[in-house]
């Protein structure tokens, strides 16, 4: 139990700095030296030291939403098993629950920027209500297929110990598939290139940073965090996925575990640094074939299991 | 059962005595709010001590010698019988502010009676013995919510979904009573009982009782009198119909099935795959609405959906001989019922004080109303949070018993693993829809500012408008956080089911509801948490207050908002085909355009092709038969001897 | 319990899905070229003995499959700047999930035939007639001759999968035959390209009826 705290609070702490490796490397690929790797933590201290602006059309729910959006990322995370320990609270169906919960935590950062009466951040609003939808389904089929490997519907099952490893053992191939179509529900959820792009001039073309537009100070550093949170929670996931393996020894785990998860930041690094943004109608095709891999990886798999 | 019969008592004698003292206006509303809500009081508390003792009653009247009428309570009709006197008593409540027109003193008793009449029928309904009073209540109910929806019968819109509502209730019913008529020319009997039946007689009853409690229910594609009756009704009258009398329908379904104990796995896929165009569709069409009400009426169809998919799942799993998946899926539907009944309820009293306060429906005409209505906004969020499904409450608590039994199916052999799989993946995608669409209804009503002057400088006077929304936002939240009391209720329902299950182990169900409190209150107290940091760092700060930020751009207007329409467009892109949007915009041309308008409307395709395949071709026919009408009344006596000649001959006795 | 066959014909599959969700020509050629080269290499881990002789057929259908009729086509388009969009009939979402149920459909299908070497792996059947029909598919639902000409290869590719199923000389002599035809059809093909849009400006096959009298 210690022990899965300490791992949450590892977790809660590295967040900011695997995000501050992806700037690294898009400024590698730019030729830049780059902005130093603890950036975010200055700019999460800077947050936190200063005031706050509050625009004359917003209600509580402007203030709500970012305290919801970083709860929810931050309980997501104590149900998850980091570096293959037992999390700190488990039950069956945690997974819907959690899932949910981050719904949550989307309607309040929607209405928080619905509050703003900003045509701006409606339009946002309107781009994050969409594309999690095929997201939602695409997760939901992923479960399907572990819920069928497992018989199981929590985090803990999925990816504690040497679980991920048996999960490749039993279905093979499609577990790859399951890897992409989870790495697409990263870039979409998280908003990175090529759905979002964060760092573009217009905030026209923008999805989650022109959401967060009017919100400043200790808020925004909240928002920020539970951003880092919600990216550490995916890259996470994927992370076990792709280095299934377990070491026996507690140190070594965590350490081939921030491996993991230093690729997976890495590889949304390079996918920003090589890919530009896609059109916005062409968004939903991407997403779409997150479901469709997640579901093709199903329909073989059962065809295996056979 | 005399507690029952004496809360029927209680609440007709309400309606009646607005009737005889229209004239005295605030004494007509007290008395009929007191007397329906006394009845309703009496009838929860009774209909609770059943349902947690496990009581069952029975009682049978001669009704002119010839048919008996029989009243039977049992788990189930309890559980609908709490249902219905709980957002009856609400709504009751809620009226005596809301209907406040002084100048409509005989309308307003005429309501309160039909208020009375639909109560008493509905109550009726779920504890009928027997057909006959069954087909009596239930058109009882039919007829006097179709008084209630002509409430407004100035206004020819509310006419025309008065006559659509009739037609549809009619034609519903009639299949019931085809439905009944098969099973009495197989049994010889009025009372609700299949035994020796064949299966095919079986199935057929089925089908015909499901056109037509579907259509009550308002499943797809049997909804189309559910979005015009709706938004004509007065606002608690639509939160009483969309919050328990659409649910009869799925009472009847439940009942027949129970009734029938017909045992084919083709039952099960068949209410599940009306359940996921229903739920699916549901939101689609809502999403796109421009009219308050309107866009909760559709999404009365996706709830009917998602307790479809809950129900269809605890067919299949009787089928596959899986008791859990089985118990789980019909707990999990019939939670649904409550749950919608109390967010569906509360958000139609919500648009009530909407429209009651601005004059207008119109989403897109609306907005920051949260700044001068706390209580009402509070609530509508709160009844938003649930009707998408969202932890911590209640909406999600049965979402997930229906998510946990589906994925049961899962592990089932092939044919239940298909049907399982797209239980999960439409509920997924009604959830995504219905966050989509409540985001929508919040922030553009609620929130942002006033897009016309019918928003600005509202108020929300009425103590009971708002204190049965504070009491339904409550339930609410604590069904969504502690399930486990609620579930034990629901448990007792679906033993009335009759599914040779013995007792239910209460255990497992407990340990779900449990694990929900627990991840509930791990939540919140996380957020506390978050609360007590956010206070901490906003100590001693000075926050300012500015305009919103433009992107640079310094003269924004109230009319640049995103508008209710736009944000949902990109989402009904998607579902083009399934709802065609019909657009109206001359284009912008030249150096000084002239004034141009945007105009757009959803289409949903039963309407298009109900008119086509239907409606037209049964107005040619009639149109052809008008001869018949003669407007001579000696032609048509002989008509009725005609008529009687030909029963004499024919029918044998 | 993984053959190393079903994880090649699970990226077979997936370039199916892939070719039905690309706008593009270039896209659309590269996935195909893709799924040439991994339907290739499916004879050198199924199991047949492999003589010298078989091997360099394979290597050669390899190369005509994974580089020359793709390069043809490739070159082709850069040539005579043919419209890059494949003009779908039916849109790209409703494409990707034609191609889940299409997928669906040959695995249940493959279960009422019957084919030797069946066994090796599960999935072979299912690919093969998934490739078939997604050939059909995308000449059905695309207008763009390039994208057409890209599906009958497609259907090609299923062909030569099924054909692997049986005894190993039959089947070189079978497939190298069909194969020399696309081939020849591919260069033709580009020739009769040249003309067409030299003529049309376009080749857009909808408007080839403006040659009917």
């Amino acid at each position: 139990m210690i022990e899965s705290i300490l791992l949450w609070a590892f977790a809660l702490l590295t967040a900011p700095l695997f995000a501050g490796i992806i700037f690294k490397v898009k400024a590698f690929f730019g030729g830049r030296k780059g902005s130093p790797v603890l950036i975010n933590y200055y700019t999460l201290i800077k947050l936190f030291k200063k005031g706050s602006v509050y625009s004359t059309s917003t209600t509580f729910i402007f203030k709500l939403g970012p305290m919801v959006s970083l709860g929810a990322a931050a309980t997501a995370l104590l149900f998850l098993p980091i570096a293959g320990h037992a999390p700190v609270f488990s039950f069956n169906g945690d997974v819907i629950f959690i899932l949910y919960l981050l719904g949550l935590a989307r309607f309040f950062t929607i209405a928080a920027a619905m509050d703003t009466a900003s045509p701006f951040e409606g339009m946002g609003a309107a781009r994050e209500a969409y594309f999690p939808i095929i997201c939602e389904a695409s997760m939901f089929m992923i479960l399907i297929l572990f819920y069928r490997l497992t018989g199981d519907l929590s985090f803990a099952a999925y990816f504690s110990g040497s679980q991920p490893f048996g999960l490749w053992q039993t279905a093979g191939s499609p577990i790859l598939f399951v890897v992409i179509a989870f790495f697409i529900i990263l870039l979409t959820e998280n908003a990175r290139v090529p759905v979002d792009d964060p760092a573009t001039h217009l905030e026209l073309t923008m999805i989650h940073e022109v959401m967060v537009l009017d919100h400043s100070g200790p808020d925004f550093g909240f928002i920020e965090m539970g951003a880092f949170l919600k990216m550490f929670f995916y890259a996470s996931i994927v992370a076990r996925l792709i280095l299934p393996f377990e070491l026996g020894n507690p140190a070594l785990n965590l350490a081939l575990f921030s491996l993991g998860v230093l690729i997976v930041y890495l590889a949304v690094g390079v996918m920003e640094s090589i890919l530009a943004r896609y059109r916005m109608d062409r968004v939903p095709k991407f997403v779409l074939t997150s479901f469709a891999l997640a579901f093709f990886a199903t329909a073989i798999t059962l065809e295996f299991l056979r | 059962m005399n507690l029952f019969f004496l809360s029927i008592l209680i609440i007709s004698a309400g309606g009646i005595l607005t009737l005889l003292t229209f004239r005295f206006f605030p004494l007509m509303k007290i008395l009929g709010v007191l007397g329906i809500g006394a009845g309703c009081c009496i009838g929860m508390l009774d209909a609770l001590s059943k349902l947690s003792h496990d009581g069952s009653a029975s009682a049978s009247f001669d009704y002119l010698d010839t048919l008996s009428l029989a009243f039977q309570i049992d788990g189930l009709s309890a559980f609908f019988l709490l249902a219905i006197f709980a957002v009856c008593l609400l709504a009751t409540i809620y009226s005596f502010d809301y209907m406040s027109n002084t100048g409509k003193a005989l309308g307003t008793a005429t309501n309160y009676f039909f208020f009375s009449l639909l109560t008493a029928s509905m109550a009726l309904v779920v504890v009928a013995g027997n057909m006959i009073t069954f087909m009596l209540s239930w058109e009882i109910m039919s007829l006097s919510s179709f008084f209630l929806v002509v409430y407004d019968h100035q206004v020819l819109e509310n006419r025309k979904a008065g006559y659509l509502y009739f037609i549809f209730s009619h034609v519903g019913a009639m299949f019931i009573l085809a439905a009944f008529g098969v099973l009495y020319s197989h049994t010889g009997s009025f009372g609700f009982d299949a035994a020796g039946m064949s299966h095919a007689a079986k199935m057929l009853v089925f089908i015909l009782a499901f056109i037509g409690f579907g259509s009550k229910a308002g499943v797809f594609p049997f909804h189309v009198w559910l979005p015009h009756a709706h938004p004509a009704a007065p606002s608690h009258i639509s939160a009483v119909m969309s919050g328990v009398m659409i649910k009869t329908g799925i009472y009847g379904i439940l009942r027949l099935y129970s009734i029938l104990n017909l045992h084919t796995p083709v039952l099960g896929t068949m209410v599940l795959v009306f359940g996921v165009v229903s739920g699916v569709l549901g939101v689609v069409y809502a999403l796109g609405q421009h009219d308050l009400k309107r866009l909760l009426a559709y999404h009365s169809v996706e709830n009917i959906g998602i307790i479809l998919i809950g129900i269809g799942i605890g067919m299949i799993g009787v089928e596959a001989k899986n008791p859990i998946m089985a118990v789980l899926g019909f707990s999990g539907g019939l939670l649904h019922v409550l749950n919608h009944s109390i967010f569906k309820s509360l958000l139609f009293m919500g648009a009530g004080v909407v429209l009651k306060k601005t004059g207008t429906r119109s989403i897109d005409a609306l907005g920051g109303l949260l700044k001068n209505m706390k209580v009402t906004g509070v609530t509508f969020l709160v009844g938003s949070l649930a009707i998408a499904g969202l932890p911590p409450f209640n909406g999600f608590v049965s979402e997930f018993f229906i998510y946990v039994g589906s994925f049961r199916g899962i592990a089932v052999g092939s044919p239940v693993f298909a049907v399982s799989l797209l239980a999960i993946v439409s509920l997924a995608v009604i959830g995504g829809l219905a966050l989509a669409c409540f985001t929508k209804v919040v922030g553009v009503v609620f929130q942002g500012e006033p897009r016309s002057r019918a928003a600005h400088d509202v108020n929300e006077k009425g103590p009971a408008m708002l204190l049965p929304m504070v009491i339904l936002a409550g339930a609410c939240a604590v069904i969504g956080v502690y399930p486990g009391g609620f579930m034990f209720l629901v448990l007792k329902a679906v033993a009335a089911l009759g599914l040779d299950y013995g007792r239910i182990p209460m255990e497992p169900f407990a340990r779900i509801s449990a694990n929900i409190t627990w991840g509930a209150t791990l939540f919140l107290a996380v957020l506390l948490a978050l609360l007590a940091l956010r206070r901490i760092l906003y100590q001693g700060k000075t926050i300012g207050r500015a305009g919103t930020w433009g992107c640079g751009f310094t003269q924004p207007t109230t009319r640049m908002q995103y508008t209710g329409s736009s944000y949902a467009a990109s989402i009904l892109e998607f579902f083009k085909p399934a709802a065609p949007l019909e657009e109206d915009h001359p284009p912008v041309l030249g150096l000084f355009p002239r004034q141009t308008h945007y105009r757009s409307h959803i289409h949903d395709i039963v309407e298009l092709h109900l008119n086509r395949l239907v409606v037209n071709p049964v107005l040619w026919l009639f149109d052809k038969l008008r001869w018949i009408q003669h407007g001579d009344i000696h032609l048509y006596i002989g008509y009725i001897l005609l008529a009687i000649v030909v029963l004499l001959f024919f029918v044998k006795p | 319990m993984i053959h190393p066959v079903d994880t090649i014909l699970s990226l077979a599959l997936l370039s199916i899905l892939f070719s039905f969700g690309s706008s593009r020509l270039p896209p659309l050629i590269k996935v195909l070229a893709f799924q040439g080269v991994v339907v290739c290499i499916v004879p050198l881990f199924i199991g047949h003995d492999m003589s010298t002789g078989s091997l360099v057929f394979t290597l050669a259908t390899l190369a005509i499959r994974g580089i020359i009729i793709p390069g043809c086509i490739y070159l082709a388009i850069k040539r005579v700047a043919i419209e890059r969009e494949v003009e779908p009939i039916v849109g790209y979402h409703a494409s990707i999930l034609a191609g889940l149920l299409l997928i669906v459909g040959a695995t249940v299908a493959s279960h009422h035939i019957d084919v030797p070497y069946s066994s090796v792996s599960a999935l072979l059947l299912p690919t093969a007639i998934s490739l078939l029909g997604a050939g059909m598919f995308l000449l059905m639902a695309r207008r763009n001759a390039i994208a057409m000409v890209l599906g009958y290869i497609m259907m090609e590719n299923g062909i030569y999968l099924v054909g692997t199923t049986f005894s190993v000389r039959a089947r070189h002599i079978v497939e190298f035959g069909i194969l020399l035809d696309v081939l020849a059809g591919v260069m033709i093909m580009a020739v009769i390209l040249q003309n067409i849009t030299r003529t049309f400006d376009d080749v857009d096959t909808a408007r080839l009826r403006t040659l009917k009298e």
